[in-house]
């Protein structure tokens, strides 16, 4: 990229505004700010960012609801702040289309982490029209429909398969139970998150070098699974 | 069990020996004097016993004494006496009469009894339910004021954890990038206007901290009526001036009108407190209404040797029945599903100051139906009362 990647923070309190500012500006990016849902949608309207930061409790305009609206707009990464408490809220949010969250309070180089995997992500994503991926220690064969792990190939059931697509083409971005199953076995299995676990539990056995103790296949507990190709 | 039937069996046969016996005794009062004794006045003794026993015992010993009766009666009073036999046929007419009334009236005062039993025990019946319900209600207020302290709990958690992350939130992110332009390997453009702009959020908001600390500590003495008012003579336009200047910072975006009336007396309150409250209603005002539009604060002498200080802005106002719950501690106004930013502290330290001061506060709409009011009448105060006010910490 030639030109700065733009974020814009939106958050009701001033001072996490201020900093947050500060801190991106410092590490290169171009940085505007928002107090509510609303403004941030007007901004966004006219200075389209390459990522959203967006905190969850705001008056007027909640977090929850921006990220809807945003989802009809783009596919612009979204990063939600949540505090410990607000759980449902911050799944909901993942649910309708925020890519990752972080809980407050943080430090800086922590988002700065989770911004940056999301940034690589969107630029990752971008070429869908390719006939392979290779992504980490993964290489698909999308023709074959054949994976290979750290360079031996695995067998695969073709459900399996799917799911390990997805998670790839998810790479670093939390993925909800119900976003997962919705993705691979569709509506009507959104609530069965044992069958889910099943599935995740297979696709270990067959590419983790210690199933017990996975590398790739995250879990990110009570919400769901965050998919990372490097080990 | 056992014991019921027993008592059954008892009162059953005190029924019959009370038939028996009365009988007896009244054919052996009787008897001596047949011959002067009418029939009628003998049957209508005889026909007392049965009643006794119809309303003592229950319609059998009744029937036991109607018969019995009915057989003294012939044997003993109707000629030729002593023989179960009948000469004239009136008295065999009699002797039907006696024997269906007695059987007749027998039934009817038991069922009259027994009627009367089945009223009693239902208002026995009644006040057992009446009592139970009592009970039930008495429990669902203990569950309910439970539940309600539960919510206060809980109201109380979330306020704190908000009050307290926030701040924690801005002090960490700015220490950690500091942090990181002093050891990480990339450059990190910090310029010394930004270096300086994040050491002075990390001391406002460790302020903050403070402020919410002494904040619970404040609700606490005026929860345990033990705040010390320290009262001194100053000026109304002061304090406002204060509370300004504390919430310049708040209210950057918003214009703030100034109308105090002239020759205003001085009053004699605690001036930091006071400041406060108006420090807390101005937050709010600026919190709860459009960027760009007006807070007025307005103090004028009003009767009874008060002052009347008000805070009004242009927001979308507080609905009339929320308007007495707002002071009340932890409680905030939610809009629109969306949470609310600040802490339900602030009116209920208002309050809790304003009161301590001899004075009251409330809230109404604002000017046009638009928006918030909230009044406050301070008393003057006098050199009187200064007894009451040490000037002891």
């Amino acid at each position: 990229m030639t030109e700065p990647p733009r974020i814009l923070v939106v958050d009701d309190e001033p001072q996490i505004l201020r900093v947050l500012r500060r801190g991106l500006s410092a590490r290169g990016y171009e940085v505007q700010t928002a107090s509510n849902g609303e403004e941030a949608l007007s901004v966004f309207a006219q200075w389209p960012a390459d990522l959203v930061i967006t905190d969850l409790s705001m008056p007027q305009m909640a977090g929850l609801e921006l990220c809807r609206r945003l989802r009809k707009l783009s596919q612009v990464p979204i990063i939600v702040l949540s505090v410990k408490g607000e759980e449902r809220t911050k799944v909901e949010a993942l649910d309708s289309g925020a890519d990752d969250y972080i809980t407050k309070p943080f430090g800086i180089d922590e988002l700065l982490a989770r911004i940056r995997a999301a940034l690589r992500r969107t630029s990752s994503t971008a070429s869908r029209e390719l006939t392979e991926i290779d992504l980490g220690d993964f290489h698909v064969d999308l023709e074959a429909r054949s994976v290979a792990v750290r360079g031996s190939s695995v067998h695969l059931t073709p459900k399996e398969y799917e799911l390990l697509l997805y998670l790839i083409r998810h790479a670093g971005k939390v993925l909800t139970h119900r976003v997962l199953l919705g993705a691979i076995w569709g509506g009507d299995y959104t609530e069965q998150t044992e069958y889910l676990r099943v599935f995740i539990g297979q696709l270990r056995k067959k590419i983790e070098p210690d199933p017990s103790n996975p590398r790739y296949i995250l879990t990110e507990p009570w919400i769901g699974y965050r998919f990372s190709p490097d080990s | 069990m056992d014991n019921g039937w027993n008592k059954l069996f008892l009162r059953t046969s005190n029924g019959y020996l009370f038939a028996v016996a009365g009988i007896a005794v009244a054919t052996a009062a009787m008897a001596p004097f047949h011959d002067r004794l009418s029939s009628t006045t003998v049957a209508l003794a005889l026909l007392l016993v049965v009643l006794f026993a119809a309303t003592g015992w229950g319609s059998r010993p009744a029937a036991l004494a109607a018969i019995l009766g009915g057989t003294c009666f012939n044997f003993f009073f109707l000629p030729p006496v002593h023989t179960f036999v009948i000469a004239a046929p009136q008295n065999w007419t009699a002797l039907a009469a006696f024997l269906i009334t007695a059987v007749t009236a027998g039934q009817l005062s038991a069922r009259a009894k027994r009627r009367a039993e089945e009223a009693e025990a239902g208002k026995v019946e009644i006040e057992r339910l009446y009592r139970e319900y009592q009970a039930a209600a008495e429990q669902a207020k203990q569950v309910e004021i439970f539940r309600q302290s539960e919510q206060l709990k809980s109201a109380l958690l979330d306020a704190v954890t908000h009050d307290l992350r926030t701040p924690l939130t801005s002090i960490k992110a700015s220490v950690t990038t500091l942090i990181a332009e002093e050891s990480s390997e990339d450059p990190v453009k910090l310029d010394t206007e930004s270096r300086f702009e994040l050491l002075e959020i990390i001391n406002e908001e460790a302020d903050r901290l403070n402020r919410f600390v002494e904040h619970m500590v404040e609700l606490a003495k005026l929860e345990a009526g033990e705040l010390q008012l320290r009262r001194r003579w100053g000026s109304v336009e002061e304090i406002i001036a204060t509370a300004r200047e504390r919430a310049a910072g708040l209210t950057a975006k918003h214009r703030v009108e100034v109308s105090v009336e002239t020759e205003l007396p001085s009053v004699r309150v605690d001036a930091t407190l006071l400041a406060e409250v108006l420090y807390s209603l101005i937050d709010n005002s600026a919190k709860y209404s459009p960027v760009g539009s007006t807070i007025k604060i307005n103090a004028h002498r009003a009767e009874n040797e008060m002052i009347s200080i008000s805070v009004e802005d242009q927001g979308r106002g507080v609905p009339a029945e929320l308007r007495l719950r707002i002071f009340d501690k932890f409680f905030r106004v939610t809009t629109d599903g969306n949470q609310p930013s600040g802490l339900g502290m602030g009116l209920a330290i208002a309050r809790g100051i304003v009161e301590a001061h001899g004075g009251h506060i409330w809230i109404e709409s604002g000017a046009k139906d638009c928006g918030v009011r909230v009044s406050m009448l301070i008393p003057i105060g006098d050199e009187d009362d200064s007894e009451g006010d040490h000037e002891n910490d």
